[in-house]
């Protein structure tokens, strides 16, 4: 398959809108090649888009789903000769989600945090998600044989039981979220600060958090460490999380890339000691990004609208859930994690929801570096993912910006700097936040850009970037980021203006990393007793199966000699 | 006034789903056209003279001036008169699931009994159903915080639970019985029981109940004081204190 005379962004390789025929075979981007040949004259092309942080697989999807028929009902379109049936607008079905990223040009999502016990579940619905390649991150922050190894200052056995909880959920990284609190919401607490001990295990957040990091850095996983900081959601948290980023800062990275990215940052980069005098300290947070070079975020942003609030951060959604008054799921994951799910709206007139509307602008614009700093919006928390035309076009035009700002609570520009800021994205910043950055930051080497070798991921719009000025045309701009011209994965035409043209079924990134035998030993018989006294299920029931997986890329990892991984 | 004419062709085993048959849409359909509508039973994709015999006027008229009437068994047909705006829907018999959904105007007249559903987040018109009618009457969708939002429904016989469960606005009459939780969630309306029910009103926040017979009471409801209406002495209650809420309901005291 040829694509011809695309004006190309691939940022990744030094490509900044060049017109260039991309070469495809047998699913990757080759020098030369013969076949079908789709024309591109003078469109926008990129390498297929890349999602790092989504919620779209697994136990608390599917609670979403069932404490939601109201949503389900929003999203329904019929069979087709290609397409199974779609449903769901925040929560979509497994179909849908691959379907509608499809449309978007994106071609790989990642799943965000999945425990160990609910793993399986989560295989399955992936496998159930159509077209796109995917993964889960595994959570670790509120384990108790995590806590357990951390207060023995034990970090080989912790990395033996990283490696084997990866294995053990067929998981892709190491996802931390609100580390402790997990453990301390089974006593209906908290921990409010990252050296608020956890209770029984005399631990700190901020042991968990820096022993995740050492440990996800001996085994040399792909992706750095995950985290959901703690006191996310709470005015003030700003300083918890420039504490919680301080800790990593001494910590090699063994591979290129940072040692922590920053998950939903907007969520944590709120200032004001109460709801009443909240306000954004995007700009301080931004600035630390600017500084330091060891770690990345993802913004999170929010959009007015329906969305469904779902997190490992089980306390924080009891708050939201009366706060709202609302509905409201609580799940307890035995000895590993808790989670919630609360759906909410957000509103332009409500001055918190206009305020960390602007924060995630913030966030954005104020980062110089768009390699630092992704585009989410933590779908479905902050909206779904349908929605990132919207962010995009956003981002690349201040015009639109002030129009929302006009129409939106006024705190929202006396509380932040968003009204000052100029800056509008270009082509460029918009192909490495949604593309090539993700793909980096995961560690995803053929993902991401469209250097020969790479996977034969590619998006085509229906915009034509020499004509266009997406300051002010940034309607044309979010129309044609929310329908691609054409969307190829892997070498297959899979959507066509909207329209599902095949869905090939996508691969499920996993990882596995080696460890020092006597250390895994070490840590079995602690997972025996544990097995034996408290999970309410066998260990030789826990692991996922290789079934469950059907087509999985296993990338290998492990701990290796000090020589090896310096740079 | 133009009248047209369905009957089944047959009984049905599964479920036909026919929201086409409306006033409103057919008011600018042909004969020829209404009889290729499309309509689901079970998931198969069939035409509306697949399963009914349509006759009726051919020239077109505007929604107002348009009639349907449905004779025979419709108790397997679901969604009759979604959305329909104007004009009159008449079923000589019994009708299915979620009839009048989500209806803005018009007159739907069922002579027989009307199933779960009916009228749901209706914000217009009226539905009369002359014997019984089945559960979540006038309520909203499965997971909604809003239900019928304005209208009226008159039930010549009783009704089942979830009675008007979040209603909004508009009035339900009841001459019967109800099942149990009435006005559940509600945010406003009025509701009219001229039998008995159980546990009325949980969770209303606004909105009137008045039942004429015995009400088995939530806990949570203020005893207010007694008025007469329409000559019949009715015991005031507030609440549903669990919500905080300023909902009224009226139960007659000679019932009690
Ligand atoms: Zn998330």
């Amino acid at each position: 398959m040829i694509i011809r005379g695309g004006i190309v962004y691939d940022p990744a390789n030094g490509i900044f809108g060049e017109e260039i025929d991309l070469c495809i075979d047998r699913g990757r981007i080759v020098e030369d090649a013969k076949g079908e040949e789709i024309d591109a004259h003078d469109l926008l092309v990129m390498a297929g888009g890349v999602d790092a942080h989504s919620h779209i697989a697994g136990a608390k999807v599917n609670a979403g789903r069932i404490m939601r028929p109201d949503d389900a009902r929003l999203g329904m379109e019929q069979a087709t000769a290609v397409c199974r049936p779609s449903t769901g607008y925040t929560v979509p079905n497994c179909y849908a989600i691959g379907y509608r990223y499809a449309h978007l040009g994106y071609t790989t999502a990642f799943e965000a945090a999945t425990p160990i016990l609910e793993s399986r579940h989560t295989h399955e619905e992936l496998e159930e998600i159509p077209i796109i390649d995917k993964g889960a991150l595994t959570l670790f922050g509120s384990n108790w044989e995590v806590m357990q190894c951390v207060r023995e200052n034990d970090l080989k056995k912790l990395a033996a039981y990283v490696a084997w909880g990866l294995r053990a959920s067929k998981g892709y990284g190491v996802k931390i979220v609100n580390p402790g609190g997990g453990e301390a919401w089974g006593f209906g607490a908290n921990v409010k600060g990252i050296y608020d001990p956890v209770p029984n295990f005399d631990v700190t957040p901020a042991e968990i958090m820096k022993s995740l990091a050492q440990v996800n850095e001996s085994l040399r996983l792909p992706h750095s460490i995950h985290v959901h900081f703690n006191n996310l959601g709470k005015p003030g948290n700003y300083t918890t999380a420039i504490e919680s980023l301080d800790l990593f800062k001494d910590i090699k990275p063994s591979r290129m890339r940072q040692v922590v990215h920053v998950a939903h940052m907007q969520f944590s980069a709120y200032g004001g000691t109460s709801w009443k005098d909240f306000k954004s300290e995007a700009p301080a947070i931004a600035d630390y990004f600017n500084k330091n070079h060891f770690c990345t975020m993802d913004i999170g942003q929010i959009l007015f609208g329906s969305a469904t609030t779902m997190t490992a951060d089980a306390p924080l959604e009891y708050g939201n859930a009366h706060l709202l008054h609302t509905k409201w799921s609580n799940h307890d994951i035995e000895l590993e994690e808790s989670s919630g799910v609360v759906p909410l709206v957000y509103l332009r007139k409500n001055p918190v929801n206009a305020i960390q509307w602007a924060i995630g602008m913030e966030l954005a614009l104020l980062t110089k570096d768009p390699w630092n700093v992704i585009l989410t919006t933590d779908h479905p928390n902050g909206s779904p993912f349908v929605n990132y035309p919207e962010v995009v076009s956003l981002l690349m035009s201040k015009v639109k910006r002030q129009e929302e700002l006009s129409n939106i609570h006024e705190l929202a520009s006396k509380r932040t700097t968003l009204t000052g800021i100029e800056r509008e994205m270009d082509w460029c910043d918009i192909a490495i936040m949604t593309r090539a950055a993700p793909a980096k930051i995961l560690g995803l080497e053929d993902k991401g850009h469209l250097g020969v070798g790479a996977d034969a991921d590619v998006a085509v719009y229906d915009l034509r970037p020499e004509e266009v000025d997406p300051s002010t045309q940034h309607d044309l701009v979010k129309k044609a980021l929310a329908v691609a011209k054409y969307t190829i994965k892997g070498g297959v035409l899979a959507s066509r203006d909207g329209e599902i043209m095949a869905a090939p079924v996508g691969r499920t990134f996993w990882v596995d990393a080696s460890v020092a035998k006597e250390d895994e030993e070490r840590m079995m018989e602690d997972l025996k007793e544990k097995f034996d006294r408290y999970y309410s299920i066998k260990l030789s029931n826990y692991m996922v199966q290789d079934a469950y997986v059907p087509n999985p890329v296993v990338i290998k990892a492990g701990a290796l000699p000090v020589e090896e991984v310096a740079p | 006034m133009r009248t047209i004419t369905l009957r089944p062709l047959r009984a049905f085993e599964v479920s036909v789903e026919a929201e086409t048959i409306s006033p409103s849409r057919f008011a600018s359909l042909t004969l020829g056209q209404i009889r290729t509508q499309e309509v689901f039973m079970g998931n198969w994709k069939m035409k509306l003279a697949d399963l009914f015999k349509v006759e009726g006027d051919e020239p077109l008229a505007t929604p107002e001036e348009t009639t349907i009437v449905l004779e025979g068994d419709f108790s397997k047909v679901k969604r009759i008169g979604e959305g329909m705006g104007a004009g009159t829907l008449e079923v000589r018999g019994n009708v299915g699931m979620r009839a009048g959904s989500g209806m803005k105007g018009g007159l739907m007249m069922i002579r027989g009994n009307a199933d779960d559903w009916l009228g749901r987040e209706m914000s217009g018109g009226k539905i009369v159903v002359e014997e019984n009618a089945g559960n979540y009457i006038g309520s909203g969708y499965r997971g909604e915080k809003y239900g019928m939002r304005g209208g009226e429904i008159e039930i010549g016989g009783s009704a089942g639970a979830y009675l008007g469960e979040h209603m909004c606005a508009g009035t339900i009459r009841v001459k019967g019985d109800t099942g149990d939780f009435p006005g559940a969630v509600n945010q406003g309306g009025t509701i009219f029981i001229g039998g008995d029910t159980y546990l009325p009103g949980a969770e209303m926040t606004k909105g009137s109940i008045m039942v004429r017979g015995k009400a088995t009471m939530l806990p949570s409801y203020q005893k207010a004081e007694v008025v007469t209406l329409e000559g019949i002495q009715y015991q005031k209650y507030v609440g549903d204190l669990v919500e905080n809420g300023k909902g009224e309901l009226y139960v007659a005291t000679n019932s009690a």
